[in-house]
């Protein structure tokens, strides 16, 4: 028994730099394409060098046997300094004029370094290298190991989770920047120093804007309501009713929503053109509420699932008729699923970008996708006023989105899923 | 000081006496116009001068859609200069949009010059000028005046204002056809009517007859914007549908699919559209699979972690896309956090590598998303066991999780597949196919949508176009089906 603890016993410490060495490896790959991108060959060979040495640092830390502990140590304490040494030297190779970026990269170099040194030459480590380890304290390691490599894991667990927050911020960031600050500069470097309204009066004060918002609300709307008509009877049916043809029809709306929009994008415009739809509301809201339609059947069909067929049957009895069922207790009772899916129909058709470009190709009918789209074309781009325009038609869908994201999410991925 | 007003007399006579020689203009004394050319949307003007013209002289033939007296209201059309002919090139009619005769006085009519930057030349002595004028409004009122100036552009004079009209108008193409398109939806939706009537009508029950009046319009909808379409698309394929001829299509058998599989750019933009496809469907896998399990579990700030990470699905993508097309731009962010100068947009391995990366950007919350909630279904107490038995961490991933969240990845990774092979915004917005665009040859980062979207509406080949898209449906079909037969992913459904 006492061998068991005393062999299963490796101190947190090193599962802990094991780790840590994993996860700046994997940095070090993004380290190592930004210089190869800048042509600093230099810093490339310096944190091409840490990198191996934190490989090895990995290698020597992870394993049970009890031979050469104080080699692996030894060489475990070795690395972590070359580390050490790669980061400070990386930050002094780009001299005076280091950026943010340059600052990141030693900190991947020196944090595993510096822990490296202070964890290795902890007492536990060096009883362990010895094999002087007692029993007691071996089981105390264990039941601390227990305890606290938890915490360390979730703390490498936030590192990672902040730079992918950082990557999907970037952007977000970026635009809010652009969009406050004066003139179309692209760098953001002011970083919110000088912020002016000017681009928001621009577009607020300009007729395109109410213009596109006017088409976009049109057609939306539209589409939902045209839409619901469809959709609400045929999931009622699809969920209610057993018929002939009832297996074919909901798999045909199955495969309907596998298909590629691109093999209908040109049929689709000629028979708008014959019919002279194009540059029309009316156009994009027959196009829209059918290519959502399959999914909001799906979704309502899920949803009148969930509703307890006893209350139907019980108003039948009452003398109900079958109508009134449908139309006195089936939508009163599902509102709220018909208002996600109303929802998701809305902002299918508000976020559209590819039937609007290609139906309605005159100024006065663009919807807010095509039109902001036209602040950045080849020849002319207007980046400010982009940007102010993209937080105004952006940021009420984002909060739509995160305060229905749960039912949202639901609906997408239950048809997604099945579909 | 009396002294001093003779002399400034004098000096100003002087002046204008040495003046006049100089900034006399030769005058313009007749204008005449005519709309009765034989050409689409000309006018011929004739002037005539009041002496012959000297070296220097020049007119500028100005044009407006309402009377003007002053030049400044008009639009410059082209101007004439007098000058030394001799060297210059002497195209013949035809071949300029004003093309210009003159005439010395004799009755003949001789062709004008061309400098070097294309302007008219016409040679000293000359004493009256025609100039048929293309590209006026047609079908409507034009005045036209003459304003001429001399070499020193000291003194100039517009001529009186003369007015014509083109005699030819627009001749827009007669209305297309459309009675086809409504015989073929009419005939859709009547035999859909009876086909909903005899299957009700063989129904026993009430219930059985009103569920096929509940279907009927949404099944309506979908037979007639969407197989209709389809269909025809199928049909446009294989005949010669162009956008001049809209709806005078002929067939012309597999013309155009020997074109699709003959251009040259076609294995390179298949090539593209596959890696474009599998490096996005497996980043968007692997990294929401990261981040779905990095969230599982009792996480500090979870609720924060998920709506940021939910923002490159919730933000339009016609917004974001244009935001990174903003940060890669030469003088955008990426340079900038990095002190690179590298075009990125415009060079094709980075152009590939933006593309891609901001697709990937865009898609994986929905994967997150989608490999949580599976992850949720899988009951903790498999686990433990694993605890106890001593599987490691590893094993358990690839032996637990992997198993238990393949019946809700497989379906989903076929579902990006389909939506990555089609992802038109970001191509479209980003990169526009390019960098190395040239007409009728996809760009360096064009797939097969944006390319098939290049050849209907920039090169107006419907016909095409069309036989892309069904040579894309026929892959994407081929692939679905195989992937269903390897994974048997074909269950769970309906």
């Amino acid at each position: 028994m006492s061998d068991l603890a005393i062999r299963w016993f490796i101190p947190l410490e090193l599962r802990i730099l094991s780790g840590m060495s994993l996860l700046s490896c994997a940095l070090l790959l993004v380290v190592l394409l930004f210089d190869y991108l800048r042509g600093d060959y230099d810093s490339m060979l310096i944190h091409w060098l840490g990198m191996l040495a934190l490989s090895v640092m990995i290698l020597t830390s992870i394993d049970h046997t009890e031979e050469g502990r104080t080699k692996r140590r030894d060489m475990g304490l070795i690395t972590s300094g070359i580390t050490l040494a790669c980061g400070i030297t990386g930050l002094f190779i780009r001299g005076q004029e280091y950026l943010l970026v340059d600052l990141w990269a030693a900190l991947v170099l020196l944090i595993p370094g510096l822990s490296g040194l202070y964890l290795l030459s902890s007492p536990v480590v060096s009883r362990w290298v010895d094999s002087t380890l007692e029993r007691a304290e071996a089981e105390a390691g264990l039941a601390r190991n227990r305890l606290l490599l938890p915490k360390w894991q979730a703390g490498l667990k936030h590192v990672v989770l902040l730079h992918v927050v950082a990557v999907v911020m970037i952007p977000v960031l970026w635009i809010i920047d652009v969009a406050i600050s004066p003139g179309d500069a692209l760098q953001g470097g002011t970083l919110f120093s000088s912020p002016t309204g000017e681009h928001f009066s621009n577009i607020l004060g300009g007729e395109n804007f109410w213009r596109w918002a006017r088409n976009s609300v049109i057609v939306s709307i539209g589409t939902t309501i045209l839409g619901l008509c469809l959709a609400i009877p045929a999931g009622y049916a699809f969920s209610r009713y057993r018929f002939k043809g009832r297996g074919a029809m909901m798999f045909t709306f199955l495969l309907v929503q596998m298909f590629p929009g691109i093999i209908i994008l040109v049929p689709y415009f000629m028979v708008m053109k014959s019919l002279g739809l194009l540059n029309t509301a009316i156009g994009l809201i027959l196009a829209y509420s059918v290519t959502a339609l399959p999914l909001c059947v799906w979704m309502l069909k899920g949803f009148f699932d969930t509703v307890p067929k006893e209350l139907e049957e019980a108003a039948l009895l009452d003398g109900c008729s079958q109508f009134g069922v449908f139309y006195r207790i089936i939508l009163p009772l599902s509102l709220p699923a018909i208002a996600v899916t109303a929802l998701f129909s809305f902002l299918a058709a508000w976020n559209e970008f590819l039937l609007a470009l290609t139906f309605n190709t005159s100024d006065e009918m663009f919807t807010l996708p095509v039109g902001l789209a036209s602040y950045i074309s080849a020849t002319d781009a207007a980046w400010g006023d982009f940007a102010a325009m993209s937080l105004l038609v952006a940021i009420p869908v984002v909060l739509l989105f995160i305060v229905f994201q749960k039912f949202l999410i639901e609906g997408l991925t239950a048809g997604s899923v099945k579909g | 000081m009396r002294r001093g007003i003779p002399l400034i007399v004098v000096m100003a006579l002087v002046m204008i006496l040495l003046a006049i020689p100089v900034v006399q203009a030769t005058a313009v004394s007749k204008v005449e116009a005519s709309g009765q050319s034989s050409s689409y949307r000309n006018i011929n003007l004739t002037w005539e001068l009041a002496g012959p013209a000297v070296e220097g002289d020049g007119f500028h033939i100005m044009f407006s859609k309402s009377p003007f007296a002053n030049a400044s209201n008009a639009t410059l059309h082209s101007t004439v200069f007098t000058g030394p002919t001799t060297a210059l090139a002497q195209p013949v009619l035809g071949e300029w949009y004003d093309d210009c005769q003159s005439s010395t006085g004799d009755g003949d009519w001789v062709m004008v010059f061309r400098g070097e930057n294309g302007s008219a030349v016409v040679p000293a002595g000359t004493v009256a000028i025609q100039c048929d004028l293309t590209g006026m409004p047609a079908g409507e009122e034009v005045f036209l005046a003459i304003w001429s100036f001399d070499s020193h552009l000291i003194s100039d004079d517009l001529s009186e204002v003369v007015t014509a009209t083109s005699t030819a108008v627009d001749e827009l193409p007669p209305d297309a056809d459309t009675r086809p398109v409504w015989f073929a939806i009419g005939s859709i939706a009547l035999s859909l009517v009876v086909l909903l009537a005899v299957l009700g009508w063989k129904e026993r029950t009430a219930q059985g007859r009103s569920a096929m009046l509940y279907v009927a319009p949404a099944l309506m909808a979908l037979a007639l914007l969407t197989f209709y379409p389809v269909g025809y698309g199928i049909v446009l394929s294989f005949t010669d549908a162009n956008q001049s001829a809209l709806g005078e299509q002929s067939f012309n058998g597999l013309d155009n699919y020997v074109e699709v599989f003959g251009s040259a750019g076609f294995l390179r933009v298949l090539g593209f559209t596959l890696l474009w496809t599998v490096v996005n469907v497996f980043a968007h896998v692997g990294i929401g699979l990261a981040l779905a399990m990095a969230l599982q579990g009792r996480v500090k700030g979870k609720v924060a972690y998920r709506t940021i990470l939910l923002l490159p699905w919730a933000i339009p993508s016609y917004i974001t896309v244009l935001i990174w097309r903003g940060i890669f731009q030469y003088d955008g962010l990426f340079n900038g956090l990095l002190g690179t100068q590298i075009d990125i947009l415009g060079l094709p391995v980075p152009a590939a590598a933006a593309v891609i990366v901001v697709n990937i950007w865009l898609g994986f919350p929905f994967m997150m998303m989608v490999i949580s909630g599976a992850l949720q279904t899988i009951p903790g107490d498999i686990y433990e066991a694993a605890e106890v038995d001593g599987v490691s961490t590893v094993s358990q991933f690839r032996h637990l999780t992997l198993p238990m969240l393949k019946p809700a990845i497989v379906p989903v990774a076929l579902l990006g597949f389909i939506w990555t092979f089609n992802m038109f915004n970001v191509i479209y917005l980003m990169t526009d196919g390019g960098p190395n665009l040239w007409f009728g040859e996809p760009g360096s980062t064009d797939i097969l949508i944006t390319y098939v979207y290049d050849v209907a509406f920039r090169r107006g080949l419907y016909g095409v176009a069309a036989a892309w898209s069904v040579v894309i449906f026929l892959i994407l079909l081929w692939f679905s089906a195989t992937y269903m037969k390897k994974t048997n992913a074909t269950g769970a459904v309906v």
